[in-house]
């Protein structure tokens, strides 16, 4: 058993080794934020910043950050909302009567892999003519784009999945078609509909493309205020790098909840995992 | 479930309806526009008049040398990027493909780059990335190598902005391929083992032929989002120096929203969106396959 003893020991290392590779770059990021002007623009770096308070945090907050949350979680949640109730319907409707077959379901599904970059074009002169431009409303709608294709996909997997009897047998006992839905095959994707509603939250929190086009000065969402940060004249490291850990942290928490079903929401649920 | 009864049908198109017209308003609609948009002269910086020039944009693309620069650029992130996130997170992947105590946690840690947004990527990278005081310069002196001008210099810069990509995305090869290798059951291990087979030829005899869709998926899904790459570019470079570092979707950005060519721009994206329906087109047909796990 020797030699099985050693390849371990060699895969562990490798893992290891890798781990860090992995993680080091975060790591300098959370000592960044903590770091005063003359512990960043130094040579040789300083590794270990002399205090740990949280005046770069408080800071960078009042620097927009606090703003960008909050668009962020509006649009983000309102958007969330909307392509999971919409979502959800229509997945039922593809799962259980096969309406328009299954060049439908593609169709929709292939709105979900169109670049930004063509869509964001003719949609910022439709919100123009609206109206729209640097409003939530706009961010929200131009989300669903993406979100609405992807919950359909994802909650038509988890009702095709869900077996039909247990709704025959509502229907049986005298529940409609809509007492069906919403009483039984509803309550049993459950677990699937909260996935795919963080995933939806996920993918609007973290975008940046639509965000930096369709918002202006009234609506800034996080990923736009941090890029703005970085652009400005004097690039306030400590800052930037307490920001974006503050915005990562809630997204860090829904993958971790979400690890059950990751892989099925990023392979668009090609890979059930 | 049977026939479809009449009042089914009414439910069933009610219920695929509000869907149905969003997408439609969001997506139709406005992509019909830009068509048209692509065929005319349209700057609106100069309050000019959009004047129809039929093919006019698509063939000044081909004469665009920086449009095909943008194309190289791109061109280096599928390459290399992709390339080595599948190399490195398929190696990756057959490591952790065992039972150890704490494996979970481990893979969730290995998963963080690809859950953050890549805006946060791009700000962890410049900070690496910085000429005199960036951690990465220091690490290769160290080593008795010479600062490398990462982000300041016309022929590194395309490819840092790949290393970046490389550390963001290679978690999604690991934890796909991972689902893809757990799903192959353990006897078929044993069978070639007692078959005398080797650690090679269980790999590429067994495992690599039924892992093989799950490969095809992974790699079109990262295919298809690496040739829409921007927020790197924006973050890291802003396409610099001079053009240097220019991606596709990025020079389109800039045509459309800095310059104000609509009907260029529109062009353009009508180009990349050529492309992403022909890869998406594969994808969709190993769907229907339904050989994935």
């Amino acid at each position: 058993m020797r030699r099985r003893d050693g390849v371990t020991v060699a895969v562990f290392v490798g893992i290891f080794v890798l781990l860090a590779v992995a993680l080091a770059p975060f790591a300098w990021n959370v000592l960044t934020s903590f770091k005063e002007k003359g512990e960043y623009f130094t040579y040789p770096p300083v590794f270990v910043p002399s205090s740990f308070d949280l005046e770069h945090y408080v800071r960078g907050l009042h620097l927009g950050g606090a703003k960008g949350i909050k668009d962020s979680f509006i649009i983000a949640s309102l958007t969330t909302l909307l392509a999971i109730a919409l979502g959800s319907l229509a997945a039922y409707s593809l799962s259980r009567f096969r309406i328009g077959g299954d060049n439908f379901a593609f169709w929709i599904l292939s709105v979900r892999m169109m670049p930004p970059i063509a869509s964001v074009l003719p949609l910022f002169l439709f919100f123009r003519f609206l109206r729209w431009l640097d409003t939530y409303q706009a961010l929200i709608f131009t989300y669903a784009l993406v979100n609405i294709p992807f919950a359909v996909w994802m909650m038509k997997g988890f009702f095709d999945e869900l077996p039909v009897e247990l709704e025959e047998a509502a229907l049986i006992d005298g529940c409609g078609r809509l007492g069906a839905f919403v009483r039984v095959a509803l309550p049993l994707v459950a677990p699937g509909l909260v996935a795919t509603a963080l995933f939806c939250f996920m993918f609007s929190w973290n975008e940046f493309l639509f965000a930096l086009i369709l918002g202006r000065s009234r609506v800034v969402p996080i990923t736009v205020n941090i890029a703005g940060l970085i652009g400005g004249h004097e690039i306030l490291w400590a800052e930037i790098s307490a920001v974006s850990i503050v915005a990562s942290v809630p997204i860090i928490v829904l993958a971790i909840l979400l690890q059950r079903y990751l892989v099925r929401g990023l392979t668009l649920g090609a890979v059930k995992g | 479930m049977g026939g479809l009864r009449k009042r089914d049908w009414w439910m069933a198109f009610l219920f695929v309806l509000p869907v149905v017209v969003i997408l439609l308003a969001i997506s139709i609609f406005p992509m019909v526009y830009s068509f048209y948009l692509s065929l005319c002269r349209w700057d609106i910086g100069m309050g000019g008049q959009r004047t129809f020039i039929g093919a006019g944009n698509y063939l000044r693309l081909f004469s665009d040398a920086r449009f095909f620069n943008s194309l190289k650029n791109t061109g280096r992130v599928l390459l290399f990027g992709v390339g080595t996130q599948f190399a490195l997170g398929l190696s990756l992947a057959l490591l952790l493909n065992r039972s150890f105590r704490g494996r979970s946690l481990v893979v969730t840690l290995f998963l963080l780059p690809m859950m953050i947004s890549p805006v946060v990527v791009g700000c962890i990278w410049k900070i690496i990335y910085h000429y005199q005081y960036g951690p990465l310069n220091y690490l290769l002196n160290l080593l008795g190598i010479r600062s490398v001008n990462w982000l300041g210099s016309g022929s590194i810069s395309p490819y840092s902005i790949v290393l970046a990509d490389i550390w963001e995305w290679t978690p999604f090869m690991v934890i796909t391929l991972l689902a893809g290798l757990q799903a192959i059951p353990d006897d078929l291990y044993e069978a070639a083992r007692v078959d005398g087979a080797n650690r090679w030829q269980i790999f590429s005899g067994v495992v690599f032929p039924l892992l093989r869709p799950v490969v095809i998926i992974a790699i079109l899904i990262r295919v298809m989002d690496a040739f829409k790459i921007f927020d790197l570019v924006v973050l890291l470079t802003m396409g610099g120096p001079g053009q240097a570092s220019e991606s596709v979707a990025f020079y389109n950005y800039l045509t459309g929203f800095k310059y104000f060519s609509m009907g260029y721009a529109s062009a353009m994206s009508y180009v990349q969106l050529a492309v992403i329906v022909a890869i998406a087109n594969v994808f969709l047909r190993s769907f229907k396959g339904r050989a994935v796990v």
